[in-house]
Protein backbone atom coordinates (compact mmCIF):
# COMPACT_ATOMS: atom_id res chain seq x y z
CA UNK A 1 0.00 0.00 0.00
CA UNK A 2 1.42 3.59 -1.17
CA UNK A 3 2.27 5.75 1.91
CA UNK A 4 -0.28 8.20 0.28
CA UNK A 5 -3.33 5.40 1.03
CA UNK A 6 -1.90 4.38 4.17
CA UNK A 7 -2.42 8.38 5.52
CA UNK A 8 -6.62 7.25 5.21
CA UNK A 9 -5.75 4.54 8.11
CA UNK A 10 -5.23 8.27 10.24
CA UNK A 11 -8.69 9.86 9.59
CA UNK A 12 -10.81 10.29 12.29
CA UNK A 13 -13.41 7.96 11.92
CA UNK A 14 -16.17 9.39 13.89
CA UNK A 15 -16.39 12.80 11.31
CA UNK A 16 -15.66 10.46 8.20
CA UNK A 17 -18.64 8.30 7.95
CA UNK A 18 -20.57 10.68 5.24
CA UNK A 19 -24.18 11.58 7.76
CA UNK A 20 -21.91 12.99 10.82
CA UNK A 21 -20.10 14.74 7.88
CA UNK A 22 -22.53 16.16 7.06
CA UNK A 23 -23.49 17.46 10.66
CA UNK A 24 -20.51 18.75 11.35
CA UNK A 25 -20.07 20.58 8.71
CA UNK A 26 -23.37 22.52 8.92
CA UNK A 27 -22.67 23.17 12.86
CA UNK A 28 -19.22 24.20 11.90
CA UNK A 29 -20.92 26.72 9.45
CA UNK A 30 -23.39 27.71 12.50
CA UNK A 31 -23.05 28.52 16.27
CA UNK A 32 -25.62 26.11 16.53
CA UNK A 33 -28.60 24.53 15.48
CA UNK A 34 -31.59 22.84 16.30
CA UNK A 35 -32.25 19.32 15.55
CA UNK A 36 -35.57 20.18 13.43
CA UNK A 37 -32.57 21.76 11.32
CA UNK A 38 -30.22 19.32 11.42
CA UNK A 39 -32.62 16.80 10.31
CA UNK A 40 -33.95 19.02 7.04
CA UNK A 41 -30.62 19.84 6.00
CA UNK A 42 -28.46 16.41 6.54
CA UNK A 43 -32.09 14.70 4.84
CA UNK A 44 -31.55 12.02 7.87
CA UNK A 45 -34.67 10.58 9.86
CA UNK A 46 -35.37 11.42 13.61
CA UNK A 47 -33.95 8.13 14.48
CA UNK A 48 -30.66 8.16 12.30
CA UNK A 49 -29.81 11.58 13.47
CA UNK A 50 -30.28 10.67 16.95
CA UNK A 51 -27.88 7.90 16.73
CA UNK A 52 -25.12 9.95 15.09
CA UNK A 53 -25.69 12.42 17.41
CA UNK A 54 -25.18 10.73 20.32
CA UNK A 55 -21.45 9.06 19.01
CA UNK A 56 -20.35 12.61 18.50
CA UNK A 57 -22.07 13.91 21.64
CA UNK A 58 -20.22 10.35 23.43
CA UNK A 59 -16.58 12.20 21.78
CA UNK A 60 -17.06 15.38 23.57
CA UNK A 61 -17.40 16.64 19.63
CA UNK A 62 -21.20 17.77 19.95
CA UNK A 63 -22.91 19.65 22.76
CA UNK A 64 -26.74 18.87 22.93
CA UNK A 65 -28.52 20.96 24.98
CA UNK A 66 -32.41 21.17 25.75
CA UNK A 67 -33.72 24.50 25.80
CA UNK A 68 -36.67 27.17 24.87
CA UNK A 69 -36.76 30.18 22.21
CA UNK A 70 -40.15 31.59 23.94
CA UNK A 71 -42.75 29.06 24.17
CA UNK A 72 -40.96 27.20 21.53
CA UNK A 73 -39.16 23.80 22.73
CA UNK A 74 -36.02 23.53 21.03
CA UNK A 75 -32.93 19.87 21.18
CA UNK A 76 -30.17 22.81 20.27
CA UNK A 77 -26.67 20.77 18.96
CA UNK A 78 -23.29 23.24 18.79
CA UNK A 79 -19.87 22.20 17.72
CA UNK A 80 -17.61 21.93 21.30
CA UNK A 81 -13.68 23.32 20.70
CA UNK A 82 -12.52 19.54 20.40
CA UNK A 83 -15.07 18.76 17.42
CA UNK A 84 -13.79 21.99 15.83
CA UNK A 85 -10.45 20.79 16.28
CA UNK A 86 -11.35 17.19 15.05
CA UNK A 87 -12.98 18.22 12.13
CA UNK A 88 -10.56 21.05 11.43
CA UNK A 89 -7.75 18.08 11.48
CA UNK A 90 -9.58 15.48 9.28
CA UNK A 91 -10.00 18.55 6.53
CA UNK A 92 -6.57 19.52 6.38
CA UNK A 93 -5.68 15.66 5.93
CA UNK A 94 -8.74 14.56 3.60
CA UNK A 95 -7.18 17.94 1.42
CA UNK A 96 -3.48 16.29 1.96
CA UNK A 97 -4.85 13.39 0.71
CA UNK A 98 -6.38 15.02 -2.13
CA UNK A 99 -3.51 17.40 -2.98
CA UNK A 100 -1.11 14.17 -2.98
CA UNK A 101 -3.41 11.68 -5.26
CA UNK A 102 -4.00 14.56 -7.97
CA UNK B 1 -14.15 18.41 -1.37
CA UNK B 2 -13.24 21.96 -0.42
CA UNK B 3 -16.06 23.36 -2.89
CA UNK B 4 -18.77 20.84 -0.94
CA UNK B 5 -18.06 21.90 2.22
CA UNK B 6 -18.44 25.85 1.04
CA UNK B 7 -21.62 24.94 -0.61
CA UNK B 8 -22.86 23.46 2.33
CA UNK B 9 -21.71 26.45 4.84
CA UNK B 10 -23.02 29.11 2.44
CA UNK B 11 -26.36 27.54 2.54
CA UNK B 12 -26.46 27.14 6.43
CA UNK B 13 -25.74 31.34 5.56
CA UNK B 14 -28.88 31.64 3.18
CA UNK B 15 -31.35 29.93 5.34
CA UNK B 16 -31.61 33.67 7.27
CA UNK B 17 -32.74 34.91 4.44
CA UNK B 18 -34.85 31.61 3.23
CA UNK B 19 -38.11 33.55 4.41
CA UNK B 20 -38.17 36.95 3.69
CA UNK B 21 -38.92 38.02 6.89
CA UNK B 22 -35.66 40.14 7.16
CA UNK B 23 -36.38 42.12 3.94
CA UNK B 24 -39.98 42.51 5.49
CA UNK B 25 -38.78 44.34 8.05
CA UNK B 26 -35.86 46.15 6.30
CA UNK B 27 -39.14 47.90 4.12
CA UNK B 28 -40.53 49.07 7.58
CA UNK B 29 -37.85 50.38 7.99
CA UNK B 30 -37.57 52.01 4.96
CA UNK B 31 -40.71 53.26 5.49
CA UNK B 32 -40.01 54.53 8.36
CA UNK B 33 -37.33 56.80 7.10
CA UNK B 34 -39.10 58.14 4.17
CA UNK B 35 -41.57 59.70 6.75
CA UNK B 36 -38.47 60.85 8.45
CA UNK B 37 -36.97 62.76 5.52
CA UNK B 38 -40.23 64.18 4.05
CA UNK B 39 -41.55 65.24 7.25
CA UNK B 40 -38.35 67.28 8.22
CA UNK B 41 -38.67 68.69 4.33
CA UNK B 42 -42.19 69.26 5.26
CA UNK B 43 -41.09 71.06 9.13
CA UNK B 44 -37.77 72.63 7.82
CA UNK B 45 -34.76 73.10 10.15
CA UNK B 46 -35.72 75.87 12.13
CA UNK B 47 -38.76 74.67 13.52
CA UNK B 48 -39.01 72.59 17.09
CA UNK B 49 -39.94 69.31 15.84
CA UNK B 50 -37.80 69.09 12.73
CA UNK B 51 -34.41 70.15 14.76
CA UNK B 52 -35.17 67.41 16.85
CA UNK B 53 -35.84 65.09 14.34
CA UNK B 54 -32.38 65.94 12.97
CA UNK B 55 -31.04 65.73 16.22
CA UNK B 56 -32.38 62.34 16.81
CA UNK B 57 -31.45 60.45 13.56
CA UNK B 58 -28.88 58.59 15.06
CA UNK B 59 -30.74 57.75 17.58
CA UNK B 60 -33.61 56.76 15.15
CA UNK B 61 -31.24 54.49 13.25
CA UNK B 62 -29.88 52.50 16.48
CA UNK B 63 -33.46 52.42 17.76
CA UNK B 64 -34.67 51.27 14.34
CA UNK B 65 -32.07 48.37 13.95
CA UNK B 66 -32.62 47.06 17.79
CA UNK B 67 -35.74 47.13 17.62
CA UNK B 68 -36.02 45.48 14.35
CA UNK B 69 -33.64 42.61 15.11
CA UNK B 70 -35.74 41.86 18.46
CA UNK B 71 -39.26 41.73 15.91
CA UNK B 72 -36.96 39.27 13.43
CA UNK B 73 -36.37 37.37 16.14
CA UNK B 74 -40.05 36.70 17.79
CA UNK B 75 -41.38 36.35 14.35
CA UNK B 76 -38.74 33.86 12.90
CA UNK B 77 -39.72 32.29 16.07
CA UNK B 78 -43.03 32.08 15.28
CA UNK B 79 -42.99 31.33 11.46
CA UNK B 80 -39.59 29.88 10.99
CA UNK B 81 -38.35 27.63 13.76
CA UNK B 82 -41.18 25.52 14.40
CA UNK B 83 -41.54 24.82 10.38
CA UNK B 84 -37.56 24.17 9.08
CA UNK B 85 -35.93 25.06 12.32
CA UNK B 86 -33.82 26.89 14.21
CA UNK B 87 -30.09 28.39 13.96
CA UNK B 88 -27.83 30.85 15.87
CA UNK B 89 -25.43 32.66 14.03
CA UNK B 90 -21.83 33.76 14.66
CA UNK B 91 -21.35 37.22 15.45
CA UNK B 92 -17.63 38.07 16.18
CA UNK B 93 -15.84 35.47 14.09
CA UNK B 94 -13.01 37.22 11.85
CA UNK B 95 -14.54 36.63 8.89
CA UNK B 96 -18.10 38.18 9.73
CA UNK B 97 -15.48 41.25 10.97
CA UNK B 98 -13.27 41.62 8.16
CA UNK B 99 -16.68 41.61 5.33
CA UNK B 100 -18.30 44.41 7.71
CA UNK B 101 -14.95 46.35 7.72
CA UNK B 102 -14.50 45.63 4.10
CA UNK B 103 -18.33 46.49 3.36
CA UNK B 104 -17.78 50.14 5.15
CA UNK B 105 -14.63 50.51 3.14
CA UNK B 106 -16.52 50.00 -0.23
CA UNK B 107 -19.08 51.64 0.33
CA UNK B 108 -17.07 55.07 1.63
CA UNK B 109 -14.83 54.72 -1.03
CA UNK B 110 -17.85 54.69 -3.74
CA UNK B 111 -19.85 57.24 -1.60
CA UNK B 112 -16.98 59.54 -2.42
CA UNK B 113 -16.17 58.74 -5.59
CA UNK B 114 -20.10 59.56 -6.21
CA UNK B 115 -19.94 62.91 -4.27
CA UNK B 116 -16.74 63.91 -6.70
CA UNK B 117 -18.54 63.10 -9.95
CA UNK B 118 -21.97 63.90 -8.85
CA UNK B 119 -20.86 67.50 -7.56
CA UNK B 120 -20.01 68.49 -11.25
CA UNK B 121 -23.65 68.64 -12.35
CA UNK B 122 -25.40 71.27 -10.80
CA UNK B 123 -28.82 69.92 -12.19
CA UNK B 124 -28.12 66.41 -9.82
CA UNK B 125 -29.46 65.75 -5.99
CA UNK B 126 -26.40 64.56 -4.55
CA UNK B 127 -27.54 63.12 -1.86
CA UNK B 128 -29.95 60.92 -3.27
CA UNK B 129 -27.98 59.65 -5.96
CA UNK B 130 -25.38 58.75 -3.30
CA UNK B 131 -27.59 56.81 -1.20
CA UNK B 132 -28.85 54.77 -4.17
CA UNK B 133 -25.23 53.97 -4.43
CA UNK B 134 -24.35 52.99 -0.88
CA UNK B 135 -27.41 51.19 -0.83
CA UNK B 136 -26.93 49.12 -3.55
CA UNK B 137 -23.46 48.44 -2.36
CA UNK B 138 -24.38 47.29 1.06
CA UNK B 139 -27.15 44.99 -1.18
CA UNK B 140 -24.17 43.89 -3.15
CA UNK B 141 -21.36 43.09 -0.92
CA UNK B 142 -23.17 42.56 2.67
CA UNK B 143 -26.20 40.47 1.82
CA UNK B 144 -25.52 39.03 -2.33
CA UNK B 145 -21.66 37.94 -1.95
CA UNK B 146 -21.99 36.58 1.39
CA UNK B 147 -24.98 35.07 1.24
CA UNK B 148 -24.89 34.13 -2.63
CA UNK B 149 -29.07 35.04 -2.56
CA UNK B 150 -29.91 36.44 -6.11
CA UNK B 151 -32.73 38.71 -5.33
CA UNK B 152 -30.64 40.80 -3.33
CA UNK B 153 -28.70 41.78 -6.70
CA UNK B 154 -31.91 43.03 -8.17
CA UNK B 155 -32.70 45.44 -4.70
CA UNK B 156 -29.08 46.59 -5.53
CA UNK B 157 -30.25 47.53 -9.15
CA UNK B 158 -33.38 49.03 -8.29
CA UNK B 159 -31.44 51.08 -5.75
CA UNK B 160 -28.92 52.51 -8.10
CA UNK B 161 -31.91 52.98 -11.04
CA UNK B 162 -34.09 54.76 -8.05
CA UNK B 163 -31.33 56.92 -6.87
CA UNK B 164 -30.30 58.05 -10.20
CA UNK B 165 -34.04 59.07 -11.58
CA UNK B 166 -34.76 60.64 -8.37
CA UNK B 167 -31.14 62.50 -8.42
CA UNK B 168 -32.81 64.40 -11.58
CA UNK B 169 -36.18 64.74 -10.58
CA UNK B 170 -35.49 68.70 -8.86
CA UNK B 171 -38.02 67.66 -6.18
CA UNK B 172 -36.62 68.99 -2.83
CA UNK B 173 -33.87 66.90 -0.97
CA UNK B 174 -36.03 65.67 2.12
CA UNK B 175 -38.51 64.59 -0.76
CA UNK B 176 -36.65 63.20 -2.91
CA UNK B 177 -35.02 61.02 -0.15
CA UNK B 178 -38.29 60.51 1.32
CA UNK B 179 -39.32 59.01 -2.07
CA UNK B 180 -35.89 56.84 -2.44
CA UNK B 181 -36.91 55.17 0.95
CA UNK B 182 -40.32 55.02 0.24
CA UNK B 183 -40.23 53.20 -3.25
CA UNK B 184 -36.99 51.08 -2.04
CA UNK B 185 -39.38 50.30 1.15
CA UNK B 186 -42.06 48.60 -1.45
CA UNK B 187 -39.20 46.74 -3.22
CA UNK B 188 -38.05 45.15 -0.26
CA UNK B 189 -41.47 44.54 0.71
CA UNK B 190 -42.91 42.73 -2.22
CA UNK B 191 -39.15 41.12 -2.86
CA UNK B 192 -40.12 40.02 1.18
CA UNK B 193 -43.27 39.45 0.80
CA UNK B 194 -43.28 36.76 -2.00
CA UNK B 195 -39.93 35.04 -0.63
CA UNK B 196 -42.53 34.64 2.66
CA UNK B 197 -45.00 33.39 0.65
CA UNK B 198 -43.00 30.53 -1.07
CA UNK B 199 -41.65 29.47 1.94
CA UNK B 200 -45.18 29.18 3.95
CA UNK B 201 -46.60 27.37 0.72
CA UNK B 202 -43.28 24.98 0.82
CA UNK B 203 -42.70 24.69 4.73
CA UNK B 204 -46.39 24.07 5.96
CA UNK B 205 -45.81 23.72 9.95
CA UNK B 206 -45.66 19.88 10.96
CA UNK B 207 -48.31 18.47 12.74
CA UNK B 208 -45.37 16.93 15.15
CA UNK B 209 -43.17 18.31 17.36
CA UNK B 210 -39.68 17.15 16.49
CA UNK B 211 -37.33 19.22 19.40
CA UNK B 212 -38.35 16.99 22.00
Amino acid sequence: MSDDLRGLNDLDRLIHEPARLLIVTILSAAASADFLFLQREAGLTKGNLSAHLSKLEEAGYVKIEKTFKGKLPLTVCKLTAKGQKAYTAYRQQMQMFMDKTG
Amino acid sequence: MKDETSQVEQRVKRYWYSDGIGELMGGGMFFLLAVYFSLQQYLGDRSLVGGMLQAGFILFLIGGVFVGRRVINIVKTRITYPRTGYVEYRTNNKNANLMRLLSFGVAMTVAMVSVFVVRRFDSIDAMVAVTGVLVAVIFTVKQGLTSGVGRFYFLSATSLVLGGLLSMSGFARGYNLGLFYGLMGIALAISGGLTLRRYLQENPMPTEAVNE
